[in-house]
């Protein structure tokens, strides 16, 4: 195992508001690290700032102040070129909304971030073929979006974010429009890539359940981070019990 | 209550309602130009030396109709799609289903009642416009051209408010079928492909046989008359749309299992949204192609028309204007004329029966005469001394302009150099101008001309012999076509404009979101730039091929009426690839503004 973290938060702040303007500052200095084979939660409120957060990390914007590196790379301050091709290799995500582009067909979907890369097609095909395997959507690749479940369409984009495999797969509230049975289903995958495939996971989630398949629980509260919770050995059951418990205590 | 609803949703979805009602602006304007044309009888018949020009028009109004008709059912799903939500969620608070249509009603038909009264004033202005530019361009006399012509007004009002009214009804007849689960969702379209492979290559044949059949039937003119103009209208429209809706979709379907092709970058994407659209657009494109033949059309007939009056007025005279013994105010015209390609003076001395030519001057620069050469041809001839007897009946008609009134009874004598010199009387300075484009000089002409017959007393066209006269003669034959032509080629361009603008941006924001996620997930900027750029080129590159190949083939129908129906083409083709071109520029530009997304913390 590597030292480097996988993603490296430092001290970022995030204020939105021109200076002349009235300010909110929606991040007030928060630092964390996520380890190399790490499935990390991060659990808050509706403003509690996570969704500014997750934006920072997976470089859709850009803190105020402070650095986020990623793989050892300095994400704010890439631009142009370089910071689509690193979301293109380094980073995968998966949102609520699942983003999948409904006039390619599952397989085109999962395709598309190794077509960028102009990797050949046959290669194309073994990489979405073996991503589909693994997280069981093999029957359904040529299919639209609009043919598919909601949980299908969630490891649609799953594997189109692994495709790739990135250093780090970010997920914004991946189970918040499945069904609590597809949502078990996607959050059981996404530790058996964890623990089986060794993939980097960070979960930003307000829901208890989801957050309860993380290693660790980093909770954010006006934006900052405010305790933090470590699964060890508990059993899930205990560990989700926890959770409640700090939510409840938490919030107040 | 109902007011403000229908109000309230088109504030809030303004840019959308402004591509809309824009676009139909537009429609309703150059349906008015072309109905202020079609629908005055004494200007066709006062402008065109041909009978059938009026059915021409008539045929042309059932092809405007037919345009015109696509368009605004595109339009009104359009409005629909903005629009069923909204109402929906009306139905979903309790609004009764009666109520609901007639919202659907007001807002329809308020849309097109507004568009009609904006477009049938812009049509107005536009022909007042196109109308003074395009006479003084022409120097066409345009007889009972009237910009505002009230049966075009009540014709256009009439088509719009009855095809809106009918939209109307028909729109709030299918929202209330619909059901309203479905209504609510129903941005997320299933896009599987449900044509079969054989119903495609049925409608592939199809189209090239209609095509065929309307090509043949438009060089057959001269033969089957009028029914082949309306048999070639009807092939060519289905056979249009055909080829869109099938050709195309096997095109893309084809690049896209060419795994080497469609695997590399964007191109999947790519072909995917363009199959996307095809599908969904191939009306749109079948109108487009016509609406690009139509302007391209018009505008090389016109163009041939105004080419077709120097070359038949220089059939009858070689020299574009000739002065006799000029004074200062001709001589001070003279010196205006622009592009002069030979210019010679010529001295002539007269006596009592003969007006003298001297042949030193002449065997320097031979007179120029249009001469018949048997078989009905026309030739350029150089006259001098030794061959003025052979030509002597041939030129005696263009020899008008060499003498004036004054000489009326007397002829003409070529003499030796020397004889010349000896010769008495009074001698006077004769000047013969050839101009590059009489054209342009047309005022300069004109004045010169005028000029001259003053102060000679010749008043009559008879006595003066100049081209001035013949080309004004024929300008009044053609000009008028030519009129028609450029004025429809730029209403035609107008409506094509809008509405492959009205399509390509309506989709836009739909769009949008589509691109924003491929943003997010690491595509460049500029292969989303350039996968813009190919998807919008498809989208003219093919109406516009199709529409040049219907152009060329329907030069045929004019063949008859012009010599050179196929000269000078690289003009109106050129000029019109460049208009073009800039349009396809704006668009996608527009477009980029729209659907990409600037500061995702990229820059």
């Amino acid at each position: 195992m590597q030292n480097q973290p996988v993603v490296s938060v430092h001290d970022i702040t995030k204020t939105y508001g021109k200076a002349n303007e009235k300010q909110y500052q929606a991040l007030k200095g928060v630092t964390f690290d996520v380890h190399q084979g790490e499935f990390v939660g991060i659990m808050g409120a509706s403003g509690s700032g996570k969704t500014t957060l997750l934006n920072i990390l997976s470089t859709l914007d850009r803190p105020t102040s402070g650095t986020v590196a990623i793989d050892g790379q300095d994400v704010t301050a890439l631009k142009g070129d370089r910071l689509s091709d690193f979301r293109a290799k380094q980073v995968g995500f998966i949102f609520q909304d699942f983003n999948l582009l409904e006039n390619l067909t599952a397989r085109e979907n999962i395709a598309l971030p190794m077509a960028l890369q102009n990797v050949s097609h046959k290669r194309q095909q073994d990489a979405v073929d073996k991503i589909a395997r693994t997280l069981g959507i093999d029957g359904v690749l040529d299919h639209y979006p609009t043919e598919l479940s909601g949980g299908q369409k969630q490891r649609v984009a799953a594997a189109r974010a692994l495709v790739q495999e990135p250093a780090i797969l970010f997920g914004d509230e991946p189970t918040g429009a499945l069904d609590s049975q597809s949502a078990r289903e996607l959050l059981n995958t996404m530790r058996e890539l964890n623990q089986a495939q060794g993939v980097s996971i960070l979960l930003v989630t307000h829901d208890p359940f989801s957050a309860s398949y993380a290693q660790r629980i980093l909770f954010i509260k006006d934006g900052q981070i405010g305790s933090e919770l470590v699964h060890g050995d508990q059993s899930q059951a205990d560990f989700y019990q926890e959770i409640l418990n700090t939510l409840g205590t938490f919030q107040n | 209550m109902l007011r403000k609803l229908a109000l309230g949703g088109i504030r809030s979805r303004f840019r959308d309602y402004a591509v809309l009602f824009s676009g139909l602006v537009i429609a309703s304007a150059v349906f008015y130009m072309f109905m202020a044309l079609a629908t005055n009888t004494e200007f066709l018949k006062g402008n065109s030396p041909i009978g059938i020009t009026p059915i021409i028009f008539g045929f042309g109004e059932v092809l405007l109709v037919i345009i015109t008709m696509v368009y605004i059912v595109y339009a009104n799903t359009f409005l629909m799609s903005m629009r069923q939500r909204d109402y929906a969620m009306f139905m979903m608070l309790g609004a009764k289903s009666r109520k609901i249509a007639q919202l659907i009603f007001v807002e329809t038909v308020s849309v097109g009642l507004l568009a009609s009264v904006v477009g049938t004033g812009l049509g107005i202005g536009l022909t007042v416009m196109a109308g003074r530019i395009l006479i003084q361009m022409l120097h066409a006399p345009a007889t009972h051209f009237a910009p505002f012509w009230l049966p075009a007004l009540l014709a256009t009002f009439g088509f719009f408010i009855l095809m809106f009214v009918i939209a109307a009804a028909f729109n709030a007849a299918k929202l209330l079928k619909t059901p309203m689960l479905q209504l609510l969702h129903a941005d997320t379209t299933p896009n599987r492909i449900k044509q079969k492979g054989w119903v495609l290559l049925i409608q592939a044949i199809a189209a090239i046989v209609l095509l065929a059949i309307g090509y043949i039937a438009m060089t057959m003119l001269g033969k089957v008359g009028v029914p082949a103009i309306g048999l070639a209208l009807i092939t060519i429209v289905a056979g249009t749309y055909f080829l869109f809706n099938a050709l195309l979709i096997w095109l893309i379907s084809l690049l896209k299992r060419n795994h080497r092709f469609a695997a590399q970058g964007l191109h999947t994407f790519t072909l995917s949204q363009l199959s996307f659209r095809i599908r969904d657009y191939t009306k749109i494109l079948a109108v487009v192609a016509m609406l690009f033949a139509l302007a391209l059309g018009a505008i090389t007939v016109g163009l041939g028309f105004q080419n077709e009056i120097p070359k038949m007025a220089s059939k009858q005279t070689a020299y574009d204007v000739v002065t006799i013994a000029p004074d200062a105010t001709v001589s001070r015209q003279a010196a205006k004329l622009v592009d002069v390609t030979q210019k010679r003076t010529y001295t002539q001395k007269r006596d009592a029966r003969f007006i003298y030519f001297d042949q030193g001057e002449l065997s320097a620069h031979p007179l120029l005469f249009e001469a018949f050469q048997g078989d009905g041809e026309w030739a350029r001839v150089k006259v001098d001394g030794h061959n003025w007897a052979r030509y002597a009946a041939d030129i005696d008609s263009q020899l008008i302009q060499f003498r004036l009134p004054a000489d009326q009874d007397r002829g003409f004598k070529v003499v030796s150099a020397a004889a010349f010199a000896k010769l008495g009387g009074p001698s006077r300075q004769v000047v013969t101008y050839q101009v590059a484009d009489f054209g342009r000089n047309y005022e300069t002409i004109e004045a010169m001309v005028t000029a001259q017959n003053k102060r000679y007393q010749i008043t009559s066209a008879d006595m003066s012999g100049q081209k001035l006269t013949v080309y004004t003669l024929i300008n009044s034959l053609y000009g008028g076509l030519a009129f028609m032509g450029f004025f429809l080629g730029i209403a035609f361009l107008a409506m094509l404009a809008s509405t492959l603008m009205f399509k390509i941006l309506s989709g836009a924001s739909y769009d949008a979101t589509r691109y924003l996620m491929l943003q997010k997930i690491g595509v460049r900027k500029r292969a989303l730039r350039r996968s813009i750029r190919q998807e919008i080129g498809a989208l003219f590159f093919f109406p516009g091929l199709l529409g040049v190949i219907h152009v060329l083939f329907g030069l045929q129908m004019f063949t008859t009426l012009l010599q050179g129906a196929y000269d000078h083409l690289a003009l109106p083709f050129g000029l019109f690839l460049v208009l073009y071109l800039v349009y396809y520029g704006l668009t996608v530009w527009l477009y980029e503004t729209i659907v990409i997304k600037k500061d995702i913390a990229t820059d």
